[in-house]
């Protein structure tokens, strides 16, 4: 294969990568504060391209048009309002489930997320069809033989990687990184320590989801369209990237992001049968991975919590 | 002499017991016939509006009634059964309900098949349509192929719990989550299998034919005493056949020392081990059996149908059967009853309401989680007496 | 015990919301229409949907009409099991006297049996696949638009003529893609052209560029992409991320508004082909298309809404002629020939499949669906991707 095509190949699913890695990555502090897996996470993800979509016609309406000022302020408000749906899902529909099954925290999310679904499809105007979603990087291009490096494509890589960087260190760094892990770690002596429990697991669902409301931005920034339907997908494959990587690990949520993408890329183009069959092999790939390393790549620390 | 007395107040509280239990599923009944055949938005609000304040009641009034139900449960069994039976005979012509009421049955048996491994041993099954269709997927395989009709139902079962054993090894290493995602991985890779595999008909699917049980045709409507009834009964029958089974099966299995194992196994699988417990095989036998109960329930759905396609069985589906079983309450079968009445027929009677029907339908589900946060009917503690417990 | 009644209370209003309105003078007839209001695919069902309705209420604004039709709508999600169900209740509701039915293939195949044990006559408006209307001898089953065999015929027959040799196929792995898909390949080959890849995507698939560096590399005259809109949009908008120039055109399944609206100046050049006369060309259509905007639907109509307009009005038409009698019904339908409409005269071979004589390309000009024959390209002024 030519060397061009197979840094295409990998500059790609990097791309990929990056977005799976950033949705993964909210799985997996969500399932550290509480052991729960909020399945809506991936409509989050949808919804903030949403609010993204929205506050640039709004920005648009309004005359502004400076490229940089459109993107931050597109990106910021794609992240609060996230941000703020992630604190309301926590405090009204995760926190009162607490006492009961983990799994109930499972259906309730998993409607959550038709609800999201079904709320933009009805109530975004058009919302049945895909959405154009702006330009607004510069997309200058180099030619290296069969490689395109696209400078917008690099941007929002470099970006989201970044995103994920101060995430961790906020989580490894900060005294309220510190309260996660300790809410992680123990959620009663944390208690004991004087930490706020409901505090900190609302900051934890604010930051996951703020960060899957970026992620919608790039999505969108990336792809140039986004639809209503593309939570649920998204959201098996950043559960399927952060169980991968090993639940309650950062680090784990990233290589199973990345893992992910490299599957999908691999099963596309490179299995001798037909392309259809890409997601036949991520997945058996993950299950066959799944019985080799049973609590994922990068496990627990603790073995059992009893 | 008092011992006499006490018997006479015994067999008196007994009868009075039987009277609430049958008063209670004759409410029941009622209100489910009501409920599947009416089409009517007002009478259909009424209906869950009296549904929700019934259940209220029937929380409060419990302590005091529920040795009614759980003190003779081969009578309340019977009674159960008599009610629903009643209630297809009401509604004997008119075949959307009963297609209905049968499909609902067949989604029971399937999650009492879920819940054994679910709610009793811990086993967190997410590709409940892939075994459901696998079960399917061999009813239009072998019926088109003439075997008898009783064998391909057997069959189903039997093929399913057979592709199952493939996923014994990775669903024994892990637990919790990672076990769901290896069910989640297989019930994808098997619904975009099929459609992209021509082999079993692709993304247009197989066409198979009415069942055939010795003779008896079950796509011809039944002609008794003059009346003639919907060609559904024979479904029906079958169904509830099938549901009481399960049902049966479930609770002897739930009562049995393999009941006690499974228990053991779902709150601590270590402790479960020190104790003697072989936790891979009670999680085998676990996930075959429900994987079996799919797939029959599978295998009668598909001929009932008369068409399957792969996107009848995708992870979305699995989702369907999970949310049934946490519903209903996780581990209590008498709960799927309820749940799968909510998830499967409430969706369909609020057609009213066209592209803002799924809407309304999730808000339900959330709004009845919030008030019942571990589902309709949660499994008690295990009663050593069946029937002595407050 | 106040947290349930409150629960209670706020269940009984929000049904009561949807309260059903009282009742007519006219005897009323009821039709049903079915088709996916929610889900992936509910942009094509509404659209369907919108039209069927405003078909019934420019009927009922008739004074000369006989009867009032009251059209029933359901929902079959898209999902073949959901379809039987609901194909089931209007065909047990004999007060249900026919019905406009199916976009989705899948849905349709599974429900012809189900409509057939009940003879309720149904036309279907969106559904391509072949054996619907051809893969038994119902009388009850009819369809309006035409299967994906012609217009593959006249799709390759065009683009070979053009002058392009080498093709690469996506297509999704429904029937619906796959479909399209094999016949393609079949006509295209007849024609002389080339496929040099075939690549099945899923339904819901985002990231198309590991297959899209493929397409670069083998770099094909054209990309031919069998499917809907939605992925549609996705596959156009990453060729042009990757830099690939080749000529796309698509199915019937992108002839959609909401195609141009999603891709803008990327959309300009795509070729496309329906099974049908070009409506707004017709005398009624244009009609349609006005009675459709002054009716101030949420959704457009799409590019199936057009053939639920002419099923639903075939339907009532024959119904004023016969009377609301399902057997009568039928019946009649099997005569119909040269029945004229906006998509052009309908006339039910034996399968009760409308024989479509004309098959129309389509490419996106200037934001716009122009008929190919009057595009700029077609006279020459402006050229297609590769200079042809």
């Amino acid at each position: 294969m030519d060397a061009g095509v197979l840094a295409q190949y990998v500059f790609n699913g990097v791309m990929l990568g990056v977005i799976y890695a950033m949705v993964a990555v909210g799985f997996t502090l969500f399932f550290g504060v509480l052991d729960v897996i909020q399945f809506a996470h991936g409509d989050v993800v949808m919804a903030g391209a949403f609010v993204g979509l929205a506050t640039y016609l709004a920005l648009h309406a309004l005359g502004i048009a400076a490229p940089a000022v459109v993107v931050l302020v597109v990106a910021c408000a794609a992240g609060l309002g996230m941000a703020l749906l992630g604190a309301i899902i926590a405090r009204w529909l995760i926190l009162p489930l607490r006492a009961a099954p983990a799994f109930n925290t499972l259906l309730v999310t998993l409607m959550l997320g038709s609800i999201l679904r079904e709320l933009v499809r009805l109530f975004y105007p058009n919302g049945s069809n895909p959405q154009p979603f702006p330009r607004l990087l510069p997309s200058a291009s180099a030619n290296l033989g069969h490689f395109t490096l696209r400078l917008d494509t690099t941007l929002l890589i470099v970006t989201g990687l970044v995103t994920i960087v101060i995430v961790n260190l906020v989580v490894r760094r900060t005294r309220l990184g510190l309260a996660i892990r300790a809410v992680a770690q123990d959620s009663e002596t944390a208690r004991v320590m004087g930490i706020d429990f409901e505090r900190v697991v609302l900051v934890t669902f604010a930051i996951g989801s703020a960060l899957a409301g970026f992620a919608g931005v790039v999505y969108g920034l990336y792809y140039n369209e986004v639809n209503f339907d593309i939570g649920l997908l998204l959201g098996v494959i950043g559960f399927s990237a952060a169980v991968v990587g090993g639940l309650g690990s950062i680090y784990g949520a990233i290589l199973g992001g990345f893992l992910f993408a490299a599957l999908q890329t691999i099963g596309s183009v490179a299995l001798p049968v037909s392309s259809a069959y890409s997601n036949v092999f991520a997945f058996a790939v993950v299950i066959v991975l799944m019985t080799w390393k049973p609590t994922g790549l990068i496990a627990e620390p603790a073995s059992e919590r009893v | 002499m008092t011992g006499t007395a006490a018997s006479r107040v015994a067999v008196h509280s007994q009868r009075t017991d039987l009277v609430v239990a049958a008063v209670a599923v004759a409410a029941i009944g009622a209100w489910l016939w009501a409920f599947l055949a009416t089409d009517r938005v007002g009478v259909l609000a009424t209906l869950l509006a009296v549904a929700a304040v019934a259940f209220v009641l029937a929380q409060r009034l419990a302590p005091r009634y529920r040795r009614a139900l759980t003190a003779r449960p081969r009578a309340a069994t019977s009674l159960v059964v008599l009610a629903v039976c009643a209630v297809a005979v009401a509604l004997r012509d008119q075949p959307y309900p009963l297609l209905m009421l049968c499909t609902v049955l067949l989604f029971v048996v399937a999650c009492v098949g879920l819940d054994i491994q679910i709610g009793h041993c811990g086993i967190v099954n997410f590709a409940g349509a892939a075994f459901f269709g696998t079960g399917a997927y061999t009813a239009a395989v072998l019926a088109a192929r003439g075997v008898p009709h009783i064998a391909v139902i057997a069959a189903g079962g039997v093929v399913a719990a057979l592709v199952g054993s493939l996923l014994i090894l990775p669903v024994l290493r892990t637990r919790g989550y990672y076990a769901a995602l290896v069910t989640i991985a297989f019930g994808i890779l098997f619904s975009t299998f099929l459609e992209v595999n021509d082999a079993l008909g692709g993304p247009q699917g197989l066409k198979l034919h009415g069942i055939d049980l010795f003779g008896w045709k079950f796509n011809r409507d039944v002609t008794l005493g003059g009346t003639t009834a919907s060609f559904y009964v024979n479904y029906f029958v079958l169904s509830l056949a099938l549901a009481v089974a399960a049902f049966v099966f479930a609770r002897r299995v739930e009562r049995s020392w393999l009941g006690l194992a499974f228990d053991a196994v779902r709150l601590d699988e270590i402790a479960a081990a020190t104790f003697g417990i072989g936790v891979a095989r009670a999680k085998i036998v676990a996930f075959t059996l429900g994987n079996l109960l799919c797939g029959i329930a599978g295998a009668v759905y598909a001929m009932m149908q008369g068409f399957i396609a792969p996107n009848n069985f995708t992870f979305g589906e699995s989702l369907i059967l999970v949310s049934i079983v946490i519903l209903g309450g996780i581990g209590n079968p008498l709960g799927i009853l309820p749940a799968a009445l909510i998830i499967v027929v409430v969706p369909q009677k609020l057609q009213f309401i066209q592209e803002y029907r799924f809407l309304l339908y999730g808000v339900l589900v959330v709004l009845i989680l919030l008030f019942r946060p571990e589902g309709l009917l949660p499994r008690r503690i295990r009663e050593y007496f069946p029937g002595s417990g407050a | 015990m106040q947290r349930y009644l409150s629960f209670a209370c706020a269940l009984v209003l929000a049904c009561a919301t949807f309260l059903a309105p009282g009742a007519d003078a006219k005897e009323t007839v009821k039709i049903v229409f079915i088709g996916p209001l929610t889900g992936g695919n509910a942009a094509l069902g509404l659209g369907g949907r919108n039209s069927a309705d405003l078909a019934v209420q420019l009927h009922n604004a008739d004074a000369k009409a006989k009867y009032t039709f009251d059209l029933v709508k359901l929902d079959d999600q898209c999902k073949p099991d959901i379809g039987v169900q609901v194909a089931t209740k209007a065909g047990a509701d004999s007060s249900i006297i026919a019905g406009v039915t199916h976009y989705c293939s899948a849905v349709a195949i599974a429900t012809v049996d189900t409509y057939h044990k009940f003879g309720l006559p149904v036309i279907v408006w969106g559904a391509v696949l072949p054996a619907i209307t051809y893969g038994n001898d119902y009388p009850e089953i009819h369809r309006v638009n035409g299967t994906m065999i012609n217009q593959n015929d006249v799709n390759a027959k065009l683009v070979t003529g053009l002058g392009y040799k080498t093709w690469v196929i996506i297509h999704d792995t429904t029937d619906y893609g796959k479909g399209h898909d094999e016949y393609f390949t079949k006509y295209l080959t007849q024609d002389g052209g080339k496929v040099l890849a075939d690549f099945g995507v899923g339904a819901d698939q985002q990231d198309f560029t590991a297959i899209l560096t493929k397409v670069k590399e083998l770099n094909p005259d054209v990309v031919y992409f069998g499917g809907l809109t939605p992925i549609g949009v996705r596959v156009r908008s990453q060729m042009d991320k990757l830099g690939i120039k080749s000529q796309f055109e698509g199915t019937s399944g992108i002839v959609s508004d909401s195609y141009i609206q999603a891709l803008g100046p990327l959309a300009e050049g795509t070729i496309a082909f329906i099974d049908g006369a070009p409506i707004e060309k017709l005398p009624g259509g244009k009609f349609f298309l006005e009675q459709y905007a002054a009716h101030k639907y949420a959704e457009p109509p799409e590019a199936y809404g057009a053939y639920a307009f002419v099923a639903a009005n075939l339907i009532m038409d024959t119904i004023e002629k016969v009377g609301p009698n399902r057997k009568a019904v039928i019946a009649e339908l099997a005569k119909t020939k040269d029945y004229p409409s906006i998509v052009g005269p309908v006339t039910f071979d034996a399968h009760g499949q409308n024989i479509v004589p004309i098959v129309t390309a389509y490419v996106v000009q200037d934001g716009k669906w122009v008929v190919w024959h009057d595009s700029d390209y077609a006279k020459g002024k402006r050229k297609l991707a590769g200079g042809k």
